[in-house]
């Protein structure tokens, strides 16, 4: 990904973007919680929703329906995201509704993606954060990608552990796709080295690397190995029961670095809190939640973690 | 062979938490056969060796121990291993800086102690190895007593003690007891720096089993910092980040596991007779390593039936839990030795399995286990078993 792809081109902006694997684990929650306490900070904040095939960010805020969305930025009716951000109930607080009714939007063409994060540098803020959809999509990625800070959610389950490694795997070897497109062997081997069971047995990144080191020398090997030290992904487990279930992060961080020479940094857990599950069936803003609630609490230590 | 592996077996002695020591250099290459790559078994097979004075052999061992901890980013075992290979031939001119070369390639996650050695440059660590001096203690020994003066830091390559500190009034009768915190590898204790201040022992600290540290004294390290003073800067950090991590608990128990390879759930069924006629004992157990030629198993709790020795010899059926296995892997094999491990709590034994029989198709399935392209995932489902699951 070249340097053009950053989302924040505005210096004083710093994008958050909120990822990971699997759906359900909580990413919109946590997106919102930590929004929130960036704009009771009094960071200028944005929260944009680019889970484009299922938005329902305004929903969890208590917005039952955004009078602007980014359905209006891609259709041209408004020329930048400035425009369609709606105010919240919180201070400092704005959204980018993504609902839509375009079923193409969940498949965002190149030349929309790419406008979509230019028009990100140009929002007035402090700080945006992106609340990406579920999956490994090569959308989803690239905003992943481009972020000051890449958060994956996950909760304490084997599946969502798996599928959150999936996520990191997938963000290492599109960001060495990309990186390589201009330079058809070298992507050529990056392509195959996706496949697990690749007839030249590369099954990690370093091995990968210990390839590229031998057919192309050690200077290209050394500014790949730079560009995936640069991904630093940061790691929430959502939905922790008890103090064990806060391991999930730490088993990524592990694997992680064993396999994809990825230093992850687990920036520990959201407790299980029933509150967020009756405010989301109450159809009451996330926000307004009691500041007591042990979910909101931790994702205040997490906000002061990730702003240090 | 089963004759061989009881008779054998008289030759087996206990030493350190989990690893074994045999006081038999056949028996030692035996083992070696097994687990060809496990750092903490030429390590040991360097210690006898040393110990019977055959000091070429003993050199190569150290330095095999030394790659191979490098290679899963142990770099303090791996400076301990270079010391007692050091110890008997000094290192040549490309050698020690080739070792330093490796160590800072091979340096990875955030543990201080790791940091420290591995961002000095050559120089500079040697003239910290050059200071070392190793000790082992046995499990149950003081190393420090409260109020001792602080004249060195001591770094723990292996084993666990454990710390009890105290805060101190002033009056002795007013000593108030804090906190109890255990200590692994890679943990270091010792409080000399800033050198000006003339430091006292805040704690009482005991080991919990058979320990290995290397330590630096302080009058020693000041005079390799004013020599490079690099080092003291690196000091100061690796102090900086032990305060701030000191919370972080959990992470020794995830470090500890990942070294040791990664743990599969089995079942153990051992035939108490000879010809398998009578009813198996059914234990469960945890791999803490394994290939395709044995495992070295740690035994569930519910293991019970007398001197671990009397199980030497056994023939036994294995089911290995594979993750995306639909049934457990079925292996014969024997156990060719086995050692009680103790901590304050119970005793555990571990057992080393030799695999005798298995079917074709699982030994491709446990092929695939070991050196499949799934690696990442059953990394993930055994960190998941032993960190995780209730």
């Amino acid at each position: 990904m070249g340097k053009n792809d950053k989302v924040s081109g505005n210096p004083g902006a710093k994008v958050w973007a909120v990822g990971g694997g699997k759906g359900g684990v909580g990413k919109s929650t946590v997106s919102i919680f930590l929004a929130f306490w960036l704009a009771r900070m009094g960071k200028r904040t944005i929260l944009m929703d680019v889970d484009l095939g299922g938005a329902n960010l305004h929903t969890l805020l208590g917005i039952k329906s955004p009078p602007r969305t980014i359905n209006d930025f891609i259709t041209k009716k408004y020329s930048a995201l400035e425009n369609i951000c709606i105010n919240t109930e919180t201070e400092n607080l704005r959204l980018i509704s993504g609902a839509s009714e375009i079923l193409s939007l969940a498949n965002l063409q190149f030349a929309q993606k790419t406008k979509i994060i230019q028009n990100i540098s140009l929002l007035d803020a402090d700080y945006i954060v992106l609340d990406l959809g579920a999956g490994t999509s090569f959308n989803v990625l690239d905003f992943f990608l481009a972020a000051d800070k890449k958060i994956a959610v996950l909760t304490p389950q084997p599946t969502s552990i798996q599928n959150t490694y999936a996520f990191v795997r997938n963000a290492v070897y599109r960001k060495l796709s990309r990186l390589s497109s201009r330079d058809p062997s070298l992507h050529a081997l990056i392509k195959t080295s996706i496949d697990t069971k690749n007839e030249l047995k590369m099954q990690t990144v370093k091995e990968l690397f210990q390839f590229i080191q031998e057919l192309r020398g050690e200077d290209v090997a050394e500014s790949l190995r730079k560009e995936i030290e640069e991904i630093r992904p940061e790691m929430i487990t959502n939905m922790v029961r008890e103090p064990r279930d806060k391991n999930a992060g730490r088993i990524i961080q592990l694997v992680a670095e064993k396999y994809l020479m990825v230093h992850c940094a687990d920036m520990g857990g959201v407790d299980y809190d029933r509150y967020v599950y009756t405010a989301t069936s109450g159809m009451v803003a996330l926000t307004r939640l009691d500041q007591s609630s042990d979910a909101l609490a931790c994702t205040y230590e997490i906000a002061m973690k990730l702003l240090s | 062979m089963n004759n061989q592996v009881e008779r054998r077996s008289h030759t087996i002695n206990r030493f350190l938490d989990g690893s074994i020591a045999i006081d038999s250099i056949d028996e030692f290459e035996k083992m070696l056969d097994i687990f060809p790559r496990n750092p903490a078994f030429h390590k040991a097979f360097a210690d006898l060796l040393a110990r019977e004075r055959s000091f070429d052999a003993a050199v190569d061992e150290y330095r095999e121990a030394a790659g191979l901890f490098i290679d899963v980013g142990m770099t303090l075992q791996a400076i301990a291993s270079k010391i007692s290979e050091w110890r008997i031939a000094g290192p040549s001119h490309h050698e020690g800086p080739a070792f330093h070369s490796a160590l800072r390639e091979g340096i990875s996650g955030d543990i201080p102690v790791h940091n420290f050695f591995a961002k000095m440059s050559y120089p500079e660590i040697a003239a910290v190895i050059d200071g070392m001096v190793q000790i082992r203690l046995p499990a149950g020994k003081r190393v420090k007593k409260f109020y001792d003066a602080e004249n060195d830091i001591n770094f723990i390559v292996s084993g666990a003690l454990n710390k009890r500190t105290y805060h101190h009034s002033g009056k002795e009768e007013e000593i108030r007891k804090i906190s109890n915190t255990d200590m692994t590898e890679d943990d270091f204790f010792g409080d000399i720096y800033p050198f000006e201040e003339e430091k006292r022992s805040r704690s009482d600290i005991d080991t919990v089993t058979r320990v290995e540290l290397v330590k630096i004294s302080k009058p020693r390290l000041m005079s390799i910092c004013g020599e490079h003073p690099d080092v003291e800067l690196l000091l100061e950090e690796m102090y900086k980040a032990q305060s701030e991590s000191g919370k972080e608990s959990s992470s020794r128990m995830v470090r500890k596991t990942v070294r040791y390879e990664v743990p599969t759930k089995i079942k153990i069924r051992s035939f108490t007779d000879r010809d398998g006629s009578k009813n198996p004992l059914v234990i469960e157990g945890i791999t803490r390593n394994m290939s395709l030629g044995g495992a070295c198993i740690v035994m569930g709790a519910r293991y019970l039936t007398g001197p671990s020795a009397n199980m030497v010899g056994r023939n036994v059926n294995i089911q290995i839990s594979v993750p995306e296995a639909e049934e457990a892997l079925n292996v014969l094999g024997t156990i060719v030795w086995s050692n009680e491990v103790s901590d304050e709590e119970r005793t555990t034994v571990v057992v080393g399995v030799e695999f005798k029989d298995m079917t074709v198709l699982d030994r491709e399935r446990l092929k695939k286990y070991c050196y499949g392209s799934n690696e990442a995932d059953n990394l993930i489902f055994n960190l998941w078993e032993s960190l995780m699951k209730a």
